[in-house]
């Protein structure tokens, strides 16, 4: 099971500089071990309480996770996890 | 009656057009809410004239008195007009990457813009009109972000002439900002309706705009209430303007590109809905037409090319 997962510049320490990594796993929070278990120090950054982290927002092939069983929402081959910091955009 | 008082008499009662074209079938409907109908031409009209009347009802804007507030654009042009026309100041704080025709508009309207880094997007102008507000004691900041008027205006407006025009509405998409379209309407659907399903479509910019110095630097508009949504999609810059295009190619429509976004999720949720063999009719909102987008290049060229012009700058 391989997802590719793509990872915002502010955590990108944790990768080697890199903008996404692939892993693999059945729901995000076993798909953020697996990055874990390769370039540690992520999984901090990323999950507070076992609760996603209240500035990270995931996305499983563009939607919002937490709309779909947060950490335990499941992701299948192929998919596209994108990882990006809340922020307040564009043209208010 | 077609006849008002003033411009700003004119806020509202936009219509809902049908999309023949572009809506899957005869029992999954699109319907499309012009808010570019509006006095400035754009749905903040609603938040920023409401704001306007609550701090002039409670005491906190007076006459003479200068108003501030982040903005990148459309809330700022619509407190533009209405601060000429009653008399206020205004001073803007606004991102340095947003569109030219934007800063013109607010200039021409005589307001004041004071510029925030264009790293970090919004974030850096909410920072720093919260720290001129705390400099200049007398300036009233709105505040779009926390300013539950902002809510009001789409609980009382927004939402039941959506329910008035479309009584089968099953689902209503919105763009997520401030979060006051989406928070305003679903709370109106949830008391009046609430099957209806209130999905958010969020614009996923540049990596710049995400250019975050700490993560603890992140921003959720204090307005925001996710019980009220039931989904909410991230929709990049190259399928934001693949649906602009189709809007106006299609249906006629020349809107905004953070419609496109919008249009991009109310497709996803119609072929959900063709997918599971249920009928829908899902109204989604047209933010603002596409004339203060032209000179990003949004409408020109391939989509590839237009794409790559917007990355780093705040479209929507």
């Amino acid at each position: 099971m391989a997802v590719t997962v793509s990872i915002p510049t502010i955590l990108r320490t944790h990768t080697d500089g890199e903008k996404s990594v692939e892993a693999s796993g059945k729901t995000v929070a076993q798909v953020i071990d697996d990055i874990e278990s390769r370039h540690g120090g992520l999984k901090d950054r990323l999950v507070k309480d076992e609760k996603l982290h209240r500035f990270v927002n995931v996305y499983v092939n563009d939607e919002d996770v937490r709309f779909v069983g947060g950490l335990e929402a499941e992701v299948t081959d192929g998919d596209t996890v994108t990882i990006l910091p809340a922020v307040a955009g564009g043209m208010r | 009656m077609a006849r008002y008082e003033s411009l700003i008499d004119t806020l509202g009662g936009t219509p809902l057009v049908g999309l023949p074209r572009l809506s899957p079938s005869d029992d999954v409907r699109l319907w499309a809410k012009l808010e570019d109908r509006n006095p400035t031409g754009s749905i903040k009209d609603r938040p920023a004239l409401k704001m306007i009347e609550e701090a002039e009802k409670d005491g906190s804007l007076r006459p003479g008195a200068t108003i501030l507030e982040p903005t990148s654009g459309n809330t700022g042009i619509s407190l533009a007009m209405a601060a000429k026309l009653k008399g206020y100041g205004l001073v803007c704080v606004m991102p340095e990457n947003t569109s030219a025709e934007r800063k013109q508009l607010l200039q021409a309207y005589g307001a004041r813009i004071i510029f925030s880094e264009a790293a970090g997007g919004s974030n850096e102008a909410v920072r720093k009109a919260k720290e001129l507000a705390k400099l200049n004691s007398d300036w009233v900041m709105l505040y779009q972000y926390g300013n539950p008027a902002n809510i009001a205006a789409h609980y009382e407006g927004t939402g039941p002439e959506l329910l008035a025009d479309l009584p089968t509405i099953t689902h209503f998409v919105g763009g997520l900002g401030t979060t006051g379209t989406l928070v305003g309407v679903g709370r109106y659907m949830q008391e009046a309706k609430p099957e209806v399903q209130i999905v958010a479509a969020e614009p996923r910019y540049g990596e710049l705009v995400y250019g975050l110095r700490n993560l603890d630097d992140g921003f959720v508009p204090e307005l925001y209430d996710p019980d009220v949504l039931s989904g909410r999609y991230s929709v990049g810059a190259y399928d934001a303007l693949r649906r602009t295009r189709q809007l106006l190619e299609q249906e006629g429509i020349f809107a905004g590109i953070s419609t496109g976004a919008v249009l991009h999720a109310a497709l996803g949720m119609a072929e959900k809905a063709i997918a599971r063999g249920q009928s829908a009719d899902i109204a989604f909102v047209v933010a603002d037409a596409g004339w203060k987008y032209l000179s990003t290049g949004a409408y020109a060229g391939s989509l590839d090319e237009a794409a790559e012009r917007l990355d780093g700058q705040l479209w929507a």
